[in-house]
């Protein structure tokens, strides 16, 4: 319990944070702009460091292995879409069968072993959990905001295009989408390629980072993803009105999840109840808003409808 | 407003001096990140600190935490460990012991209850030890041994059936190697795999209808399905030896034990040395369970006519 000890933690929580980040912007795209909740993440969150990382130990160049992962993850993500668009599978189904197929995919991809193992010394890793502490070029939280950075400059222009806009359009309202000639099917497979191709190269960044992929790995991604989004709705979405904005605080919310959870094992809770703790800290941020509204719709009747 | 700040104050500052006060004198903070909620994972993380309780008393500390097998969370555990500058930290299965290297290369990490090392670490010319600062104990039970146990069980049988899952890379690993030393006792051996636990009956069928004796490795998907091996195994009268003895006591005859305890408190031992007399990590030679006991299933033993000669001891 010594405080120096937690702030010396900070940065790994930080850079953790941004990785995740990263993948949570993809889930921002698919839950908040097309209004889809997409559980194909928790398979492309292993798929794309399993492709990365097999490449690599195979020798590609780390770019171009890179590349290939966020292509897999397009993949995964254009798969869901004809589950869903092709098929008229439910979004949320389809997404869970692309995710059980991912399970046996990502297994292909590694050889049929569930896990891999690559070492930081040998091979040249975007970023590395041990370069966390250090003041140079190699900071893991330096170069995931330089991919941040880039990625929401890439997201702030696209969705500014005709394209873009179409798929925002498709979220707000579909039938009013298709009135206007658009063809929102398109928009949705479009949409959930570009969410999956990011949660990919977060994958690519954590498997990096922790200097291993796991069949494993994108358990539960989707519920950090949905905190990241939600906390971000919950403390900026009165501040920032900017999408790019929006984009960031994003960020910054999966930053402040990975926090809380440092903080609360630094506090020394027992970690047998950390799963509990992180479905707390969701279902509080996502009352919040909704406590909200029922305050506010009871200060104007000053008591007149209690019984409402 | 003003009180709640004042009281916060007094708390950090009391936290302060306290952490100031646990660095003073030799204490020995040992970070222990256990993947997972298991019994044998357990018992290796008890075995460790008992070991370790037992020659340092009082002046060892442990952070004991456990990543409810979450991988993402033994990197926030890591990360938990290095900024607290522990004296060592102990990675009780394969993905925590990844996350343990890719945090830190200077603090000595010991693994346990990890099968290869070589592989988990990917280091290609392997030579008993790592080279880094990585040791610890693998929870492989000698394959050699198994091979000769099923040998003196069955010395008549030559067409033996090894039965795992695709998906485990562990047991491939140990079917390739026992496949070596059976074939020395001029068997012949099939592989049947089967995908998940869904299609395992069907596939241990096939592997009854083909062998005299069957042989699964330490497979999880197996363990966790044999009451399905056996409604198949029993009827059919096949004798299937077994990688553990949890597998033994649902579907199979007999098996090599290792304790997965001991293995802990092998472990415990070695960080002593790493801790005390200041063993290099890097050049210490990565151990096995120090004791293997043969151990056999009576009920189906009896069942399936298998005589177990002397030496082996019941499952209870």
């Amino acid at each position: 319990m010594n405080p120096a000890s937690l702030l010396n933690a900070l940065p790994g929580a930080v850079a953790q944070g941004l990785i995740w980040g990263i993948m949570s912007i993809g889930v921002y795209i698919t839950y908040k702009v097309l209004d889809l909740a997409d559980l194909t993440v928790d398979g492309s969150m292993a798929t794309g460091g399993a492709v990365c990382v097999m490449l690599m130990l195979n020798g590609w160049n780390v770019w171009l292995a890179l590349l290939c992962a966020i292509v897999a993850g397009m993949l995964a993500g254009f798969l869901t879409g004809v589950f869903h668009t092709v098929m008229g599978i439910p979004a949320i189904l389809a997404g869970i069968l692309t995710q059980l197929s991912l399970y046996s995919l990502n297994l292909a991809v590694m050889d049929f072993k569930a896990n891999q193992g690559i070492n930081v010394t040998k091979y040249p890793l975007i970023v590395s959990q041990r370069n966390v502490r250090t003041l140079s070029i190699d900071n893991p939280i330096f170069i995931t905001l330089i991919f941040l950075a880039v990625l929401i400059g890439i997201l702030y222009w696209f969705f500014g295009t005709e394209t873009g806009c179409s798929l925002r359009a498709t979220g707000a309202n579909e039938a009013m989408a298709r009135a206007q000639g658009i063809n929102t099917k398109k928009a949705k497979i479009l949409g959930l390629m570009l969410s999956n191709g990011i949660v990919a190269l977060a994958s690519v960044l954590l498997a990096h980072y922790q200097g291993f992929v796991d069949v494993n790995m994108g358990r539960g991604a989707i519920v950090i993803g949905l905190a990241a989004v939600i906390i971000s709705e919950v403390l900026f979405g009165k501040l920032f009105r900017n999408f790019a904005l929006k984009l960031i605080a994003v960020a910054i919310g999966a930053v402040l999840y990975f926090i809380v959870i440092q903080v609360v094992l630094w506090l020394g809770l027992n970690t047998n109840l950390l799963k509990l703790l992180s479905a707390l800290i969701v279902a509080v941020f996502l009352a919040i808003p909704y406590w909200k509204t029922h305050l506010s719709a009871k200060h104007p009747a000053k008591g007149g409808q209690t019984h409402a | 407003m003003k009180k709640a700040l004042s009281v916060l104050i007094a708390m950090v500052l009391v936290l302060c001096l306290s952490g100031l006060a646990a660095a003073e004198g030799t204490t020995y903070h040992i970070g222990i990140c256990q993947l997972v909620q298991h019994v044998a994972l357990d018992a290796a993380t008890q075995g460790f600190q008992d070991a370790l309780k037992e020659k340092l008393g009082e002046t060892v500390v442990f952070d004991l935490q456990n990543a409810s097998g979450d991988t993402n969370t033994c990197s926030t555990i890591m990360n938990g460990f290095v900024s607290n500058n522990v004296d060592l930290i102990m990675a009780n299965a394969t993905p925590a012991l990844q996350a343990a290297v890719a945090a830190t290369g200077d603090i000595p990490i010991l693994g346990t209850s990890v099968t290869d090392y070589a592989t988990a670490l990917d280091i290609s010319d392997w030579t008993g030890a790592t080279g880094i600062n990585v040791s610890g104990t693998s929870d492989l039970a000698p394959l050699d041994q198994q091979a000769a146990m099923l040998h003196e069980l069955f010395p008549e049988a030559t067409k033996i059936g090894l039965l795992y899952c695709s998906a485990e890379p562990n047991s491939k690993y140990q079917v390739d190697v026992i496949k070596g030393y059976l074939e020395a006792y001029g068997c012949t051996c099939t592989e049947y795999t089967f995908a998940d636990s869904n299609d395992v009956a069907s596939v241990a069928q096939n592997a009854c209808d083909g062998s005299e004796v069957i042989y699964i490795p330490t497979d999880n998907t197996a363990a966790s399905c044999t009451e399905a091996i056996r409604n198949v195994v029993e009827p059919a009268g096949i004798p299937a030896v077994a990688g553990e003895e949890g597998l033994c006591k649902g579907c199979g005859v007999a098996t090599l034990s290792i304790s997965y305890y001991d293995l802990g408190y092998a472990t415990g031992e070695m960080a002593y040395e790493v801790l005390v007399n200041g063993a290099d990590a890097a050049t210490m030679e990565i151990r096995f369970a120090p004791n293997v006991t043969k151990e056999y299933n009576a009920e189906l033993c009896e069942v399936l006519g298998v005589s177990i000669p002397e030496g082996y001891a019941a499952i209870e």
